[in-house]
């Protein structure tokens, strides 16, 4: 069953927040499976992936989760649903592994609450083949990489959206949320694992909106591009119509040098 | 040379009632107020503002109040005299003050800080980003305490503990007060020994002292012995990034 409802829209976002010297005005929808909110540091991305997420409360504004149209947030009614009940799981930039637990353990965390166990216990195998943990399995956090630790935090938050299954609720899908997911990675082993994890969730139509700066990533995703600045929307398309001035600027500049 | 006489295996001269009720109430004590200060230290770490600041005060009252102004006023409460001594004493059948029900609540108030203090230093300590990963994988509240907070503060759960028993044992004037030194039935260690003392029996009071100071000893250097009990607050984990 597609996450999408009959207007096609997964996620509807209207805010305008203020932090620190940022004022955050935005406004956009999302129709495809992976979206990746592009901008330099300091645009704001985050902010609206927090906010999405539910760890940043708006000043005004309105997100409205496509299937069924369930609102999460709408100032002007007073409505916040708090994180753990919002059908959306979500990886920080930082990997925040859960100390005493082993690799296996994090990325199991947010399972266990869907009515089949056998089927999770297949899923987590596969998460933990596509992100290359299966041979880090029983390490704790302390004993990983910074990379390898980024590898386990965006696995746990892959698994817990494809474990999702809204007992108890109206939503049959989470949308997951990743913030830079690959970017302590190397150029290889970043490719793999950004196709593998675009197929596979695919696959199991999560829908992702993830955060990024990198040209690359988006291209190779083949994602629809958000692109922010300045705490604005500034354009938003297929990533060729979206990135094509992006992408030449970085070519002539590459070309400068040779 | 008599007053340092080690007999203190010679259990027919120890007060045997007053180191069971001691041992019964300090355990006591301390599982009642783990009960409450593990959600009362969770609340007041968790956040600001005025409401908190008045509980944490209020919290940390028995710490300067004199034990004996804590017993009376306790003792007063706990009466027929007043209107909730009544109430309490319909409630459980009996006048709470000179029962082991009263002397647990009066060394659970008066020990409260000691187990309350450590953890709210402990739970300050966790760093937010973790709460907010394990609600990101739509973790509940309590689950997350469950499964995040408390591991990463083991270390403070057993000061806590430590403290409310070792504090229990070790206290005298809301004993005094609730209890009545009734002997046998309402008189601790602590009580005892200072009737040895005034009997000049001081061989038994060097007993009776030697063992507080034996179980205080031992209660503390459970916290310094244990292993992989230090410094879990959660902050190794991402030293990387």
């Amino acid at each position: 069953m597609s996450a999408k409802t009959q207007t096609g829209k997964l996620l509807e976002v209207t805010m305008a927040h203020r932090v620190g010297a940022l004022s955050l005005r935005v406004e956009f929808a999302l129709t495809q499976p992976w979206t990746v909110l592009f901008g330099p540091s300091g645009s704001g991305k985050t902010t609206v992936l927090r906010a999405i997420a539910g760890f940043v409360r708006p000043d005004t504004g309105r997100i409205v989760y496509g299937p069924q149209e369930r609102t999460l947030v709408n100032t002007a009614e007073g409505v916040f649903v708090p994180t753990h009940k919002r059908p959306v799981r979500s990886a920080a930039q930082a990997a925040r592994l859960f100390p005493q637990m082993t690799v296996k353990e994090n990325v199991a965390y947010g399972m266990g609450w869907g009515s089949h166990p056998a089927d999770e216990r297949q899923v987590l195998v596969e998460v933990m083949e596509l992100m290359r943990l299966t041979t880090l399995a029983e390490r704790r956090p302390k004993e990983l990489s910074g990379g390898e630790q980024q590898r386990a935090a965006v696995a746990r938050a892959v698994a817990a959206a494809v474990a999702f299954d809204g007992v108890g609720d109206r939503v049959d899908k989470a949308m997951l949320l990743l913030d830079e997911p690959f970017a302590g990675l190397d150029g290889r082993l970043r490719d793999e694992l950004a196709v593998g994890l675009r197929d596979w969730l695919a696959r199991w139509q999560v829908p992702v909106l993830s955060v990024s700066h990198d040209v690359g990533e988006c291209y190779l995703l083949g994602a629809e591009v958000v692109r922010m600045a300045d705490g604005q929307v500034m354009e938003q398309g297929p990533v060729e119509t979206v990135l094509e001035s992006e992408r030449a600027r970085l070519l002539a500049r590459l070309h400068a040098h040779d | 040379m008599q007053l340092i006489s080690l007999q203190v295996l010679d259990l027919q001269a120890l007060d045997l009632q007053a180191l069971w009720l001691t041992l019964r109430l300090a355990l006591s004590t301390t599982a009642l107020l783990l009960l409450l200060a593990l959600p009362l230290a969770w609340w007041i770490a968790s956040g600001r503002g005025l409401g908190r600041v008045l509980v944490q005060a209020m919290v940390a009252l028995p710490l300067v109040l004199p034990p004996t102004v804590l017993g009376y006023y306790l003792l007063v409460a706990m009466g027929p005299l007043t209107a909730p001594g009544r109430l309490l004493m319909r409630v459980f059948g009996h006048p709470l003050a000179f029962s082991f029900t009263g002397l647990l609540i009066g060394s659970a108030i008066y020990s409260l800080p000691f187990a309350v203090q450590p953890l709210v230093a402990g739970f300050g300590g966790v760093d937010a980003s973790y709460l907010e990963a394990a609600a990101g994988l739509g973790a509940s509240p309590w689950r997350t305490f469950r499964s995040v907070v408390l591991p990463l503060t083991r270390s403070s759960l057993l000061t806590s503990a430590v403290l409310a028993f070792t504090h229990t044992v070790g206290e005298f004037g809301v004993v005094l007060m609730l209890g009545g030194n009734i002997p046998g039935a309402k008189r601790t260690l602590s009580i005892s020994l200072y009737d040895q003392v005034q009997d000049f029996n001081y061989g038994a009071a060097n007993r009776t002292a030697l063992v507080l100071l034996g179980m205080s000893l031992v209660a503390l250097a459970a916290i310094y012995l244990l292993p992989g009990l230090q410094k879990t607050n959660g902050r190794q984990a991402d030293v990387v990034r």
